[in-house]
């Protein structure tokens, strides 16, 4: 008896698992989208003279009225319009949400100790070279920092694919926007990346994380370059473009109900958690000087700083023209990273060992 | 450019085509940007190469109903093209009837006429700023519109009796006189709104995004404003100095002191300007109209005898209020006409009224302000972006009903 | 000094068009269809820049449909002060005016409105469509006195 529950907790937290399904992967990240939506619902109410959403439970200040508006959206008939391919139709969000949720299991959250931790069991396991210890990550690579990148930026493409499957002109005319944001923001977010890496002498986040050395002193450009960068990608205000309700009803989304409705709009707030995780890592220093799993919740709690702050935007910013967000990303945004990667060039040689 | 960069391919021995893209979109009626409202739209990219506005999908037939109504009974109706402006509507309308009739209007009426006017402008003009706020994406201001609205909407709740379509103002005066309570209400709500534009300066018309969606966006030169016949705050925002309170005052306005802004630049960001200025201004006038009000009558003498003592004395002396006098019941004008314009809060209103001598109206022609900003909007629409449709169609404050009429 | 009204009325009879002053700012012009453009353009040029309205008024036992264009100044402060109606007449039997938009454009949706409710076309006018009346809209010229509007419900025994 005692074997299978050591057994079962050996599988639970075996990182693969551990950090793919419950946190920061699956689970976690639906609580947390909820909290996140919640909040911005109701930090956006406080500035705007209004309560938010305060009847489903009142006690919890309406936390769950998400929950009932996910329980009714389940319930709710998904129109599937004509003339288009149906099974591509139900596909393409599906496939959209599960590709952003993909990263979730890459990214390192803690280090593990060789003991002293639940996890310490997995140090061999997960054992990273470069810092001499393990790292709590779904799947350790070397190059964390490229593979994240590499999988996020596939994300606008399965968001092309959902308009291209509705065929609908708004639709069309939103993954035209969201392709001309993903080529400028993927660039700002690579320079970004590339400075950072530049200056720690590596392309693993644990690394930069655990070398003690806050990203955000270290190279404050690439931090804010990052920062609007990430903006860009998850559809933040004041870069929500794509999805421009007055102008593209939902942009690329915009046939979509029910459930399928809800797998499209997730997949812009994974893509944000996705990117506050690796801001965490690269600029807010992670988990340290903590480790094992109070290490872990300290990255999540930092993440979800930087999320609800991204999400809190709505309430200050409209949203820019397509033309003055693409002039912003080339013309003075990427200079910037040029900046970034010379001051990484220079910090780095310099400060960090 | 682009032909730079093809001549450069092919001296490199590469060829580009330059394919372009074009397509329509029906810009409503159901959908978020376009209210009740039809644009059909070409793009070529993201340009609009043509843009056709097709207004009446709330069209009310108020001319046609108007021909087959009592001259009384056409009060709330002419008030429904734009029932957040009512007591404009109402007020042109009134003033074409009085013209007719040749009544004079008590000192008070008339300054109570402004007042109501005043904060009905204020209203109007915090609602357009809000539709204009969501449009480009600013929830906030969109918000706020609608939050300060409230303050004077319930204002005008406790002068006339109803938030919205007041029917305030009739033949020869108004329905009820100012109280204590109201100018208690009115001191309040000026201080409150001076508190709450400095807000909104900070959040919405310096807003770094706000500046950028607005300026040098739907440009509209003098000569163009005044050849497309542009009115109110969009006509005063491409520098033309037009208010019929100035050019031809009416209730209480040539004794009020007021400024009528006016800016050159002609984008939206001029027309955001000339209405917020708009609502200070008005926030004066208020002030004076409630430091200044003469006593008296709020209904000419000629209805006012008419009115039955015993219920002169439960209304007039009790509460204030005038109830109507049977003469309203169906009265018949004089043969004639009238021409007479008001300015209502999005622009110059013009009632042209043709009286046969009958109960009835045998004309009633009401061009309201969004009516005539449907010529600018067209206009306007050639050859911008598509994401500044909707940029210009919020400064320009157009509002369907009102334009359907 | 002089009012704009005088000013104008001097102005206009100088050129022999008969003006009729109504009070101090509204003064109404009665011309033939054919001299309606001629008009239209001295006014213009005494510093008339814009159309407020364009009104169709249909009197049935004349037969014949009258059209009223109001039109004003934004340029000209004084002139602002006053408003001119200019009147002109078609038979039923050919409703058709010239249009003023060469002169005016902003005769564009008064036009377009005075068309699609009374039938009565303007040439030269280069979107003679409808435009609030739905595609399928029946009974033609909702604004002729001949149109009565349909009534429904219970208690509508007599006609309206």
């Amino acid at each position: 008896m005692m074997n299978l529950l050591f057994d079962l907790r050996y599988y639970v937290l075996y990182p693969s698992f551990f950090n793919s399904v419950i946190y920061p992967g699956l689970i976690f990240t639906a609580i947390l989208l909820l909290t996140t939506i919640w909040f911005e619902r109701k930090a956006a109410a406080r500035v705007q003279m209004r309560v938010g959403p305060y009847y489903a439970s009142k006690r919890l200040g309406g936390f769950m009225q998400l929950i009932a508006d996910a329980v009714k959206f389940v319930f709710s008939e998904v129109i599937i319009p004509e003339g288009v391919n149906p099974t591509l139709f139900a596909l393409a969000p599906v496939l959209a949400v599960a590709m952003s949720f993909i990263p979730l299991s890459i990214i390192p959250v803690s280090v593990i100790p060789p003991s002293g931790s639940v996890f310490s069991i997995y140090f061999r396991d997960f054992y990273d070279p470069n810092i001499g210890m393990g790292v709590l990550t779904g799947l350790f690579v070397q190059y964390n920092m490229l593979l994240i990148l590499a999988i996020e930026s596939m994300y606008p493409v399965f968001v092309i694919f959902v308009a291209w499957v509705t065929n609908n002109r708004f639709a069309i005319v939103g993954a035209v926007r969201e392709s001309y944001l993903s080529v400028s923001y993927d660039v700002l977010l690579i320079m970004a990346t590339l400075s950072m890496s530049l200056e720690y002498h590596t392309l693993d986040l644990a690394k930069i994380a655990q070398s003690g050395i806050p990203g955000i002193l270290a190279n404050p450009v690439a931090a804010i370059v990052f920062f609007i960068a990430m903006l860009m990608g998850s559809a933040r205000f004041p870069f929500e473009i794509a999805e421009a309700e007055t102008e593209l009803v939902l942009g690329a989304y915009t046939e979509y109900s029910g459930f399928l409705f809800v797998l499209t709009m997730a997949g812009s707030y994974v893509g944000n958690l996705v990117y506050a995780l690796v801001f965490t890592d690269m600029f807010l220093w992670g988990w340290y000087p903590l480790s094992g799993f109070p290490g872990a919740l300290l990255t999540g709690l930092k993440a979800s700083i930087v999320v609800f702050f991204s999400v809190f935007l709505r309430a200050v910013y409209g949203r820019y023209r397509i033309d003055q967000a693409l002039r912003g990303g080339w013309k003075y945004l990427l200079p910037l990273t040029f900046v970034s990667l010379f001051i990484g060039l220079v910090v780095g040689y310099i400060w960090i060992p | 450019m682009t032909d730079q960069a093809e001549e450069l391919m092919k001296s490199g021995g590469m060829e580009i085509d330059v394919i372009p893209v074009s397509g329509e979109l029906n810009v409503g009626p159901q959908h978020p940007g376009s209210g009740h409202l039809r644009i059909y739209v070409r793009l070529n990219g993201d340009i609009i190469e043509e843009a056709q506005v097709e207004p009446g999908y709330v069209h009310r037939a108020v001319e046609k109903l108007g021909e087959n109504r009592n001259y009384i009974h056409l009060i709330p109706l002419v008030e429904r093209p734009a029932i957040l402006d009512s007591i404009h509507m109402n007020l042109g309308y009134i003033m074409a009837v009085e013209k007719i009739l040749g009544v004079d209007v008590p000192d008070r009426a008339q300054y109570l006429r402004s007042f109501a006017a005043e904060i009905s402008r204020i209203a109007s003009h915090l609602y357009g700023m809000g539709i204009l706020a969501i449009f480009i994406g600013h929830s906030t201001g969109f918000m706020w519109g609608f939050g300060d609205r409230e303050v004077w909407v319930q204002i005008l709740e406790a002068l006339t009796g109803a938030r919205i379509t007041n029917s305030y103002v009739i033949p020869g005066g108004v329905r009820r006189d100012l109280t204590p309570t109201i100018v208690e209400m009115t001191r309040k709500a000026v201080t409150y709104m001076r508190r709450k534009i400095k807000d909104w300066e900070n959040i919405f018309l310096n807003n770094p995004n706000v500046k950028a969606r607005l300026q040098d966006v739907g440009i509209m030169t003098r000569e163009q404003a005044i050849e497309w016949g542009a009115v109110g705050p969009n006509l005063r925002g491409s520098g033309v100095y037009y208010d019929v309170r100035k050019v031809e005052p009416y209730a209480a306005y040539s004794r009020l002191d007021f400024e009528i802004p006016v800016y050159k630049e002609g984008d939206g960001y001029a027309r955001t300007l000339v209405r917020f200025e708009e609502i200070q201004q008005s926030l004066n006038i208020l002030e004076q109209i409630i430091r200044d009000i003469p006593e008296g009558q709020i209904l000419s003498d000629r209805f006012f005898k008419q009115i039955p003592p015993t219920r002169l004395k439960k209304w007039w002396e009790g509460q204030r209020r005038v109830v109507m006098p049977g003469y309203y019941a169906s009265f018949r004008p004089p043969k004639g006409e009238a021409v007479t314009r008001v300015e209502a809060g999005r622009g110059e209103l013009l009632y042209y009224v043709v009286s046969d001598g009958s109960a009835k109206p045998y004309r009633l022609r009401m061009i309201t302000p969004s009516y005539r900003s449907i010529y600018v909007m067209q206009n306007l629409l050639k050859g911008v972006r598509y994401a500044d449709l909707v940029s210009i169609y919020g400064s320009l404050d157009y509002f369907p009903p009102e334009a359907d009429r | 000094m002089q009012k704009p009204i005088d000013v104008l009325s001097q102005a206009l009879q100088s050129k022999k068009i008969p003006v009729k002053v109504e009070s101090e700012g509204r003064a109404s012009i009665e011309v033939e269809k054919k001299d309606l453009v001629q008009v239209a353009k001295v006014l213009k040029d005494l510093g008339f820049d814009h159309v407020k309205a364009v009104t169709g008024i249909d009197y049935p036992d004349q037969g014949r449909i009258q059209v009223v264009y109001h039109v004003s100044s934004y340029s000209d402060v004084n002139l602002a002060k006053v408003i001119v109606a200019l009147k002109t007449w078609t038979n039923y039997k050919e409703l058709e005016v010239p249009s003023l938009m060469e002169v005016w454009k902003s005769a564009w949706t008064g036009e377009r409105e005075t068309y699609e409710m009374l039938g009565v076309k303007f040439s030269g006018n280069p979107d003679m469509k409808r435009l609030f009346l739905p595609e399928d809209f029946e009974g033609v010229y909702p604004l002729r006195k001949s149109y009565k509007i349909k009534t429904e419900g219970l208690f509508v025994d007599r006609p309206s």
